[in-house]
């Protein structure tokens, strides 16, 4: 009996010792992490030429530190605003804005003006009806100055008609300084 | 034929102090004498089954073993004419005692050893028996938390790690199963990789003075032991469950072990746990995606003669980690919102039950093999080899940025280990004893994807020397160790960066006395000397830790810190009282912590607290006390006290972090024995954790729309005040005692968060648990033995 004990465990022994060096190894494509490095806002004024304004940090968080280029705008001139992400750690670089647009319905842009005489509406919409703000226009009123700040949020599954930006998780949050001369 | 009496034996039950000395010295001695005419018995035989050593006592009815290891003993004790007693000893310093021989059959019930302990100079506390009993299916950090100078440190409701008088990860030495627990210590939110399943006894060495197994344990040691293999022919074991209310979680660990008649050298054990809970809940709320689940097993297989053994011990541990959803934050905006709004958002809080795991979570594995191999030289010694190799691997899985990413985790890091250690024990040889030995360790960390601390290698080589010198009252013991620490190879990065090859060495030593007034009052001081060189993440850590929103900076300009420490305690210990007083002073010299720096961190994703690691002196001193008293054969009542203060020299200010002082009183009422149910209790108990009003007063965290700036995002939470409920009981059955245990902890149901809980900015803590476990043993004796 004791012997038919021994050798009943010693095989559970040796299945489970075989188990673990046979841990099966992951195997899925070995993708980076989605990054966001840049974000280019494209500005258009009505029968006018494509500026564009960058905020970029090529290396990710920590290393080197971001460049950010100065939004100016002429007074009482309306724009139709583009905004592009993008991830130039990889070569050529990945347009990430068609995976925000592709999931509209988990995320939501923001514009916080600070100071400058600007307004910012008409932001476009996901495939159910609510803000999006990939697009959007842009009102320069009178002679100012200030900030412009950018936020993209990620709200899976919980986005809901009149988010306030302090819900959910933070994807892009710059903060661009405006001026309108 | 001879007849067996079971002698049991309970050598205090709660955590009450103990001499846990790591080194395998120890002697056993006495007297065997018989039991009507109290006559010394020459010729009679003493064995101690799980060792295979025998004696034969001399003409005055002396024997005395030596070179024995900390552990629990069944002693068989027999002599012509008489019965054989069988007696359990828990063995854990120098013990004398006597054995009485009856001629004629009787039951002996609970018989207390009050032996002449001597041992080790620094004070220890365990957890055995009905209190380890009572923490099954909990974490190893929440298993030791009950004892006094032991605090824990925690992410959320399921991630806790240990804390020794206010210190904790790298300082904070974990021996599982006798060897160095070598994981990926960086980052609060790691825990340790063990089940405490396999542990028949948890020991906490408090102070840096276990230099056995390195100088850098600069706060102390847990040793995680198993029990010895078993020696009598047979198949044993036990089946343990735990079912606990609030996060629904079960527990379920077996284990399996024999020993075979025919070679009774060989012995082997099979240990296997899995658990698994879901979500736990607050008082208000239930803490979405924190479930969590754990599968480990372990092997065993023993070979013992009387001169000579070897173990084979293998484990593996996998556990997956749900992150509190509440807790995900992008960056500093996203804390602020989180800290400011109190409780977590309506849609985190208004999910229901579940046992799912989503993103964030953690995957860790740990594999432990280890090989270790003993034998005597001549009568005066031992010598012992010990091989091991452990395999760590962590895998974080951050929330997917877009539904069609990628599932592969972010953070992906494995750390490979190599252990090998030589080790001579004599204990035969006059006044001294000792182990003398040296070690080596190789290690190799790697990582996938995203770079939080470079690839490196890694390599320790150290040796010691422990001595200790017994006279009459006093004991006197010495250690002195050098270490030579190398962390190389740190080029093989892909040219982000150029890390230095660095190297430490260093002395580290201790010195002590143990001297003992009478039986029951002992004095034990202890002086140290330790250091600890700075890790590869305090010194090239660079990124974002995951979960704690946070960018962390390494220091390549850290030296190694150094504690000088000072330790004593007052053992008072008789049949009605339990107390140790202990008393410690630490001076750390280069206390390397993580200092918010300032402005916070400029990223895409908006500004992040940046942290560098940095060194200052610290100043730590405290008192540790625990007193318990019986007043009679029912009713017993215990306090214990952990209070801390942890000074920054340089700054002059209090040190972050650092746990608040805790009081605890319990009051257990025993039943006694009836024929069918035995050792049942009843217990209550309270736990008192004062508001931790000794923080930097200055630092470097912005408050938002203000030019304030504190130490830190939240000011600590107020004191807290908890009862806990617990029953117990064991029943006879057939074959064996089956033992419950039912429990409930915050019975009130309190609303708190506690300021060692890193997510106290997000959620309050568990409300109440209620708690069952239960204990099966069984064994299956050879019909013709016994």
């Amino acid at each position: 009996m004791t012997m038919k004990h021994i050798k009943f465990f010693t095989v559970v022994m040796l299945g489970g010792l075989i188990l673990a060096g046979c841990k099966k190894k992951n195997n899925e494509e070995e993708n980076e992490e989605e990054l966001i490095t840049t974000v280019n806002v494209k500005l258009t004024a009505s029968g006018g030429a494509t500026q564009t304004f960058t905020w970029k940090d090529v290396d990710g968080p920590g290393g080197n530190a971001p460049q950010i280029s100065n939004i100016t705008l002429s007074p009482g001139i309306s724009y139709a605003c583009e905004l592009e992400f993008l991830d130039e750690s990889k070569t050529p670089a990945e347009n990430i804005t068609d995976e925000v647009e592709a999931e509209g319905t988990d995320h939501q842009v923001y514009y916080e003006v600070a100071t400058a005489a600007l307004t910012i509406n008409g932001l476009n919409t996901d495939a159910g009806g609510l803000p999006l703000g990939i697009t959007s226009n842009w009102i320069a009123a009178t002679s100012s100055g200030g900030t412009v700040k950018i936020t993209l949020k990620h709200k899976p599954g919980v986005k809901a008609a009149g988010d306030l930006v302090s819900k959910g998780e933070t994807d892009v949050e710059v903060s661009f300084p405006v001026v309108i001369q | 034929m001879f007849q067996i009496i079971r002698i049991s034996l309970f050598i205090v039950l709660t955590l009450g102090l103990t001499q846990v000395q790591a080194q395998c010295t120890l002697s056993l001695s006495g007297h065997v004498n018989d039991a009507e005419t109290k006559e010394h018995l020459s010729e009679a035989v003493i064995f101690i089954k799980e060792l295979k050593l025998s004696q034969t006592t001399d003409k005055d009815g002396f024997f005395s073993f030596k070179g024995l290891c900390p552990g629990i003993y069944t002693l068989e004790v027999s002599h012509a004419g008489c019965i054989t007693a069988e007696k359990h000893i828990h063995l854990k310093a120098d013990l004398e005692t006597d054995i009485d021989l009856s001629h004629a059959i009787q039951e002996l019930s609970e018989v207390v050893v009050q032996g002449r302990s001597s041992g080790s100079t620094i004070s220890s506390n365990e957890l055995k028996g009905k209190a380890l009993e009572a923490t099954r299916g909990l974490s190893l950090a929440e298993s030791i938390k009950k004892i006094s100078g032991v605090s824990v440190l925690q992410t959320g409701s399921n991630n806790y790690k240990p804390v020794i008088h206010g210190l904790h990860s790298n300082r904070v030495l974990i021996l599982n199963n006798g060897v160095r627990q070598e994981a990926q210590q960086w980052g609060n939110e790691h825990a340790p990789e063990i089940d405490p399943f396999i542990a028949n006894r948890i020991s906490v060495i408090k102070g840096a003075s276990a230099i056995r197994y390195g100088g850098d344990a600069i706060a102390g040691v847990i040793l995680v032991e198993p029990k010895l293999l078993r020696n009598d022919p047979g198949i044993g074991g036990e089946v343990s469950t735990s079912f606990f209310s609030n996060n629904r979680m079960g527990v379920v660990s077996a284990m399996f072990e024999g020993n075979s008649a025919r070679r009774p050298a060989f012995s082997w054990r099979l240990q296997g746990t899995v658990k698994r809970g879901g979500y736990a809940r607050t008082p208000n709320y239930w803490l979405s995606n924190s479930a969590n689940e754990e599968y480990n097993f372990s092997v065993t297989a023993g070979w013992k003669k009387q001169d000579r053994g070897a173990e084979l011990f293998y484990s593996q541990f996998n556990t997956k980690l749900g992150i509190f959803a509440g807790s995900h934050i992008g960056n500093v905006t996203d804390l602020w919102n989180a800290i400011l709004a109190k409780d977590p958002p309506d849609y985190i809080k208004n999910v229901g039950f579940s046992y799912k795991i989503d993103r964030p979570y953690q995957e860790i594995q740990h594999q432990l093999l280890k090989l270790k191999s003993w034998k005597n030289t001549g009568d005066i010694g031992r010598l012992n080899l010990i091989v091991s190799g452990q395999y760590n691997n962590r895998m974080e899985y951050d929330q997917k940025r877009f539904a069609s990413s990628s599932d592969v985790p972010q953070l992906d890091l494995t750390i490979g280990t190599g252990l090998a250690e030589l080790v001579w024990d004599h204990f035969n040889t006059g006044d001294f004893r000792g182990t003398i030995g040296g070690s080596f360790m190789y290690q190799n960390n790697s990582y996938v994807r995203r770079l939080f601390i470079p690839n490196y290698e890694s390599s320790n080589a150290g040796i010691f020397v422990i001595e200790k010198w017994t006279k009459n009252k006093l004991d006197l013991e010495a250690g002195l160790r050098f270490d030579r620490k190398s962390i190389y190879n740190t080029t093989d990065n892909g040219a982000v960066n150029v890390y230095a090859d660095r190297f430490f060495n260093n002395l580290s030593g201790n010195i002590g006395f143990n001297y003992r007034f009478t039986t029951s009052l002992r004095l034990l001081f202890n002086a140290s000397s330790a250091w600890r060189a700075p890790q590869v993440n305090e010194l090239y850590a660079d990124g974002l830790h995951h979960g704690a929103a946070r960018i962390e900076k390494g220091n390549s300009g850290l030296s190694p810190e150094r504690a000088n420490n000072f330790a004593a305690n007052l053992v008072f210990s008789n049949s009605k009282w339990e107390i140790d007083a202990g008393i410690y002073y630490k001076l750390i010299d280069g206390f390397i912590f993580l200092e918010p720096t300032f402005p916070p961190e400029l990223t895409i994703r908006g500004a992040f607290p940046a942290f560098r690691y940095s060194q200052t002196n610290a100043r730590l001193s405290g008192l540790d006390l625990s007193a318990a008293y019986q007043f009679d054969a029912h009713v017993a009542a215990s306090v214990k006290a952990s209070l801390l203060r942890a000074w920054d020299k340089q700054k002059e200010q209090w040190l972050i972090q650092m746990p608040s002082d805790r009081y605890e009183a319990a009051v257990e009422y025993n039943f006694g024995n009836a024929r069918k149910v035995n050792e049942t209790y009843l217990s209550i108990s309270s736990t008192w954790v004062l508001e931790q009003t000794r923080v930097p007063s200055t630092g470097n965290i912005e408050v938002p729309g203000s030019s304030v700036k504190q130490s830190d995002y939240l000011n600590p939470p107020p004191a807290y005040f908890l009862l806990a409920f617990e029953a117990g009981t064991k029943l006879k059955m057939k074959h064996s005692n089956w033992s419950f245990i039912l429990s409930v902890t915050n019975v009130t149901n309190k609303a708190y968060r506690d300021y060692m809980n890193s997510f106290r900015y997000f959620s309050d803590e568990m409300g109440r648990n209620i708690s069952l476990r239960v204990r099966i043993p069984f064994d299956l004796k050879h019909k013709h033995k016994s």
